[in-house]
């Protein structure tokens, strides 16, 4: 019955309860397009380190950021490939380079160079072309999201990176780069755009033998490269990650975006639901005296923030759905974790609850000897 | 005699803003019976109110003991207390207090629902046959304010009685309605406690129900001065 009443009070309401909901939609949805666009950067900052197939990356000392490295002398690999715990060893380049569109201006991209034949740590999607075109000693690829960047070219067109000509091999899927737009090409032909000497690369990707210890194997490998870093894959995709967020402001401003939006949200319901108790307030009171106890007030203020979380969650779901859906396939960067949906509803009905608090305990404080006034 | 359902003993009751102490209730002695309607009467703030609030167990006294029948309940703690309102008194307050957003059929039924306890279907069908009894079955899924002022007294009662009450308290239940549906009401509690032997306990300053008590408490500035049943306790 308690719940009856808590629904039929809402009902009853409308115009509040729709308040409340409103307060709900809002942190659901601003805090899901903030977290879910900052997913989105993520992907970015990490994507060559989240999408490189390797267990370990060997880099130069002290890296913090997968994307800024510095050179390693390429005759690591045979020491690295001499392991018995490593199946293979892939020096790649990456080097920054200037492209010239159609309309003379130029713009910065991130020039990564793959080993032939394996082209290890490549472009992983592809929407036109293969990673086998990168074979071809000019081919490059670009991304879909930066075609305007290059004058949308076709494949088969030809570039010019660094005053060389290169030619589109491929267009990617979500090949974007965080600190630059990225160019995949073969290793000769990023060497020869960079005129980067032939010993040397940016990094080495590693992959173990099935069954290796992981653990073994990073202190055998950092016995013979002494003078490089070491790091597992997640761990460097996780300081890259943390590199930005520190390093760019990009996290303090997310942060305080997602603070500011919960606090709208929260102050929202919290004013609707305790301006509905106070004008219900006679009511409350008719019910304590009755024989209603305060928990049982405090029950269906409850039940009334619960019902009202739920209402929220769903509708600023499907809001955050079209958002999602609306942004798919545009330059602007979302991504939404798998366990996300579940933590963020979580967080607003937390939120919702407390922004009730303050009306459930003006409703659990009504005298029920007002319902004689 | 009978044993009393509801007895008030030495009642004193103070109200204090923390400078000034006023003393609303002064040595009450009253004890009420089944089959009879009670009238306590008495001039605005002569503590009519406060004496029901006290009987109802909404308040409690400063100094004297209530006695539900014959236990002790004067210090129960707040949530016994509302459980024994619920189980043992009937409410029926000055202005209609209908919850609006509840239809007439839960409005009666909130009286056994509140604290959480289902609704058995002997009970909805209890509930069916007071609102037919007291004229309302048509309005039973409207909302309250399909009716009238004296409709809502009418559902204020039927809610009162759903839980079999031995004592109905009655605040001025007749202030706000005209003279035709104040006899319809009146009558009403005068035959709840004849032909159901409930205790009827109703306060109000209007002489024109006077009339339609079995007994009447006159109440002047929290003291008892006059009560017309004999071997009255005070």
């Amino acid at each position: 019955m308690r719940s009856v009443i808590a629904y039929r009070m809402l009902w009853y309401d409308r115009v509040a309860t729709a308040g409340s909901i409103l307060g709900v939609v809002a942190i659901l949805f601003l805090v899901g397009q903030q977290l879910s666009t900052m997913f989105g950067l993520f992907t970015f900052m990490s994507v060559l380190v989240d999408h490189s197939g390797a267990d370990m990356w060997v880099v130069s000392k002290e890296t913090k950021n997968a994307n800024a490295v510095g050179p390693l002398p390429e005759r690591y690999v045979d020491r690295l490939i001499g392991l018995a715990e490593v199946e293979w060893a892939e020096p790649i380049i990456m080097t920054a380079g200037q492209t010239r569109r159609p309309d003379g201006k130029y713009e910065g991209v991130m020039i990564v160079g793959l080993p032939a034949p394996r082209l290890q740590g490549g472009p992983w999607a592809f929407t036109q072309g293969s990673l086998a075109d990168l074979l071809d000693y000019e081919g490059v690829t670009v991304d879909s999201g930066d075609l305007d960047l290059f004058g949308n070219p076709q494949v088969g067109d030809i570039l010019e990176i660094n005053r060389m000509r290169v030619r589109v091999a491929g267009i990617t899927h979500k090949a974007q780069g965080f600190g630059g737009t990225l160019v995949f090409t073969n290793r000769t032909r990023a060497r020869d755009i960079a005129d980067l000497p032939a010993d040397t690369c940016s990094y080495i990707l590693v992959k173990l033998r099935p069954g290796a210890d992981p653990r073994a194997a990073l202190a055998r490998m950092r016995e013979v490269v002494p003078r490089a870093d070491v790091i597992p894959t997640g761990r460097l995709s996780a300081t890259t990650r943390a590199f930005y967020i520190i390093n760019t402001g990009i996290g303090g401003s997310f942060g305080t975006t997602t603070l500011i939006s919960s606090l709208v949200g929260i102050v929202i319901v919290m004013l609707t639901m305790y301006t509905s108790v106070l004008s219900r307030e006679k009511d409350f009171a008719v019910l304590r005296a009755l024989g209603g106890r305060k928990r049982d007030l405090f029950v269906i203020v409850l039940y009334q923030g619960l019902m009202i979380a739920a209402a929220g969650i769903f509708v600023g779901f499907f809001l955050f759905a079209l958002f999602l859906y609306g942004t798919r396939d545009t330059a602007l960067p979302t991504y939404v974790p798998p366990w996300f949906p579940f933590v963020h509803a979580a967080f607003t009905l937390v939120l919702c609850l407390a922004g009730s608090f303050v009306a459930i305990r003006r409703a659990t404080r009504v005298e029920p000897a007002t319902a004689f006034r | 005699m009978a044993e009393p359902i509801l007895k008030l003993e030495s009642i004193t009751r103070t109200f204090s803003d923390g400078r000034f102490v006023q003393r609303v209730l002064r040595d009450v002695n009253l004890a009420f019976f089944t089959g009879e309607l009670t009238i306590i009467a008495g001039p605005s703030g002569s503590g009519k109110t406060t004496l029901l609030s006290i009987m109802g167990l909404i308040l409690q006294p400063t100094e004297g003991r209530v006695s539900l029948r014959g236990r002790d309940v004067t210090d129960v703690a707040e949530e016994e207390a509302a459980t024994l309102r619920l189980h043992n008194f009937g409410f029926v307050f000055q202005t209609p207090t209908e919850i609006p957003a509840l239809p007439v059929i839960e409005n009666v039924l909130v009286a056994h629902g509140v604290q959480g306890a289902k609704i058995p279907a002997a009970l909805r069908a209890r509930a069916g046959e007071l609102l037919e009894q007291f004229g309302l079955a048509d309005y039973a899924h409207s909302l309250p304010r399909a009716l009238s002022t004296g409709q809502k007294q009418r559902l204020a009662i039927v809610r009162a009685l759903l839980n079999d009450p031995g004592l109905l308290l009655c605040d001025e239940p007749t202030s706000a309605l005209d003279a035709e549906n104040s006899e319809v009401v009146l009558e009403t509690l005068r035959s709840l406690a004849h032909e159901e032997s409930r205790g009827v306990v109703l306060v109000t300053h209007d002489p024109r129900v006077m009339p339609y008590g079995d007994r009447v408490v006159e109440l002047e500035h929290g003291t008892v001065t006059a009560d017309s049943r004999e071997g009255k306790p005070s």
